[in-house]
């Protein structure tokens, strides 16, 4: 592979996804987790930016910028729960946290 | 080889040795750091890709913001808190990268075999230097086609502050009253008249259990009164 | 790709940061000069022709000294939190324009490293980065007061930078553009007001944006008097108490280096950067750049410190909403077309 092609934009974003996933699955600490969910938001942008470059299209860019904007809402929520569970329970142990099956 | 293919090679590489670094740091520090130079090499990588908007934007809210806001709460948070990296559950992290090698089988044949293509759009590299450039062209697109999502993203944006003002809001003072009494023992030297959330008739008579002297693991707090005690937002310092 | 243009560009930039370096040197001795002034005492005098060696000397002193570790710093973060900080701080002067362009050697060379096309997030994109110094220089030091300073200042450089980017927007609404390049074009126009020719700078049509860009600038550099971060009373020096030697040096000079590309960068978007009366060059920015530099000095010899609440308090209370009316107001102006700037 010489030149650039989307598929090289598609397997960055892969690898960068499934890092993230595997993240999420085998990480314990809410924080951590919460960084490998941004991760694979971003992911997902570098797919949506790649595919925007192979068919000259603004759509996949401005999907990526509404993502981004999700994700500002979703870390603001997020860290404000983390911050609500260190407050009342001590930890940000993601296993800790089974009040409601007990 | 063209130069292109070489920057992206190394951009690409930093970026994903960087995003293990955030699943593999035992310190939760390391991983915010390791996040924020796996997103600055996207942000490169968004440039190549002719969104330099996007790029830009990606470095003011994603490391700009969100990963400092993650360092502050992870500063906030008592170090001693945050849990041993995996904790001896091998059978879950076994699990994780089965299943992760797996989905990236699954996607490399999804790549390699794609024949699916979407028809071309009408924003060449001429058409958007026409309008004055990516900034202006997203601009166009956004403020037309794109109308009610922006607003619709505005509107979220606006509950996801009020749900932060809300989850963030300083704590009740019978809510950390109730941490304190779970935490430590709070001596009250006039138990009776002076705490504000219960009249001084309905405020019971200090029995057994409820008001312990110092001893076992329990730090013992002398306050004149709750309040006193919990007004101060360093409440977790132990004075005496 | 044209290599010689941008063998060029690098070469600009590379004279441009050392250019930048070494004012950075000379604000130092400005700034110890002036305040000793203001402060009706002598200053730095001793070495060189009034002190003018001064710098050189501190730099001598600064680099012999022992470069400490604190046992319980988290080493690696410790060592390169500085370094950021350092090399971030003068990235932002790359897109300011020194000039269009001239002609040497039969090339045309443009006056500025680089033209993009979203120069002014840029800038303020490389600020924001420039947060995770401090952050990480504190709490890497293993040490409560500068954990607490490194807090402080993340607080107040988020909040603080929305300032500095809201108050552009009402630049970008007249200019339809966020590159530098085309903000100063739009600025070397005349703007006939009643009979009266003025410069079109952005200080006449946005004097609001202009005073909010000054007090969010001074907060993002953490100069006094928002300097809360490194309040030497109360948190001993703040996020760089553990350091020492060059490494506190690199601190130091990153805080000069931000003032002067604020400087720069304020001049250009408020003050019409080279444009001025009988002849444009760069003499009238380093002339604008330097009225900012003393106002700089001025505030920190003149105004004494924030309390912290009254700080964050003035960002999202005063100056946010404030930007907001801006933009809107702006906004309004350029759709009903009034005066047609």
């Amino acid at each position: 592979m010489s030149e650039l092609t989307t598929a090289h934009f598609l397997f960055l974003s892969a690898a960068l996804f499934i890092i993230g996933m595997v993240g999420v699955l085998t990480r314990r600490n809410v924080l951590i987790i919460f960084m490998c969910v941004e991760l694979m938001l971003n992911a997902v942008n570098v797919s949506f930016i790649g595919f925007a470059w192979e068919q000259n299209a603004l759509t996949g860019q401005i999907f990526a910028l509404f993502v981004i904007a999700v994700a500002a809402a979703e870390a603001v929520i997020g860290l404000g729960i983390v911050m609500a569970l260190s407050r009342r329970l001590d930890t940000v142990d993601i296993d800790e946290v089974r009040q409601l099956r007990e | 080889m063209a130069i292109e293919v070489l920057i992206f090679y190394l951009l690409a590489g930093v970026a994903i040795a960087a995003a293990a670094g955030v699943v593999l740091a035992r310190n939760p520090v390391h991983s915010a750091v390791s996040l924020v130079l796996s997103f600055v090499n996207v942000a490169a990588i968004y440039v190549m890709l002719r969104a330099e908007f996007l790029a830009v934007a990606q470095i003011i809210v994603y490391t700009g913001a969100i990963i400092v806001l993650v360092l502050f709460v992870l500063m906030l948070v008592q170090q001693q808190d945050l849990p041993e990296f995996h904790g001896g559950r091998p059978l879950r992290r076994a699990v994780g990268f089965l299943l992760g090698l797996a989905l990236l089988a699954e996607v490399a044949a999804a790549i390699l075999t794609r024949s699916l293509r979407g028809a071309p759009g009408s924003w060449t590299p001429e058409a958007v230097a026409a309008v004055g450039g990516n900034i202006q062209a997203i601009g166009r697109e956004l403020y037309s086609v794109y109308m009610l999502p922006i607003q619709a993203t505005a509107l979220l944006l606006l509950a996801a502050t009020i749900g932060a003002l809300f989850l963030a809001r300083p704590e009740l003072i019978e809510e950390r009253l109730a941490i304190a009494r779970r935490l430590f023992t709070i001596s009250l030297a006039h138990p009776r008249g002076v705490d504000p959330l219960q009249p001084v008739a309905e405020l019971p008579a200090p029995q057994d259990g409820q008001l312990k002297l110092a001893g076992g693991d329990r730090a013992l707090v002398m306050a004149r009164s709750a309040e006193e005690f919990t007004e101060q937002p360093a409440w977790g310092e132990i004075r005496r | 790709m044209d290599w010689e243009a941008l063998i060029i560009s690098y070469l600009f930039g590379f004279v441009l940061l050392n250019v930048l370096l070494l004012l950075m040197a000379y604000m130092t001795w400005f700034e110890r000069r002036l305040v000793a002034f203001f402060q009706d005492r002598i200053g730095p005098n001793r070495t060189g022709p009034f002190g003018l060696l001064q710098p050189i000397a501190d730099a001598v002193k600064l680099i012999s000294k022992e470069d400490i570790v604190p046992a319980n710093a988290d080493r690696l973060i410790f060592l390169v939190a500085p370094l950021l900080s350092f090399v971030l701080a003068p990235l932002g002067a790359l897109v300011v324009p020194f000039g269009e362009s001239i002609t040497l050697f039969g090339r045309q060379i443009n006056l500025y490293v680089i033209d993009i096309n979203v120069a002014a997030l840029y800038f303020l994109a490389v600020g924001s980065m420039g947060v995770y110094g401090i952050i990480l220089g504190g709490y890497a030091s293993g040490n409560r007061y500068s954990l607490l300073g490194a807090l402080r200042s993340t607080a107040q450089v988020i909040s603080y930078e929305l300032v500095l980017g809201l108050s552009l927007v009402g630049i970008f609404i007249l200019t339809g553009s966020l590159s530098l390049v085309e903000i100063l074009r739009a600025q070397q126009r005349t703007l006939v007001l009643g009979g009266l020719e003025l410069p079109n700078w952005f200080i006449l049509s946005q004097p609001l944006a202009f005073v909010l860009f000054l007090i969010a600038a001074v907060a993002e550099t953490n100069r006094a008097p928002f300097d809360l971060p490194e309040a030497e009373t109360e948190l001993i020096a703040g996020y760089f108490t553990e350091y020492s030697g060059f490494r506190f040096s690199f601190y130091f000079l990153a805080e000069y280096i931000n003032m002067i590309v604020v400087s720069l960068i304020a001049a250009t978007l408020f003050l019409g950067g080279i444009d001025g009366p009988f002849a444009d060059g760069i003499w009238w920015l380093a002339a604008k750049a330097f009225i900012f530099l003393f106002f700089y000095v001025w505030l920190r010899a003149t105004l004494p410190r924030f309390r912290y609440d009254q700080l964050m308090g003035l960002a999202w209370k005063v100056l946010l909403p404030l930007a907001l009316i801006n933009i809107g107001m702006t906004g309004l102006v350029r759709l009903w077309g009034i005066g047609a700037l």
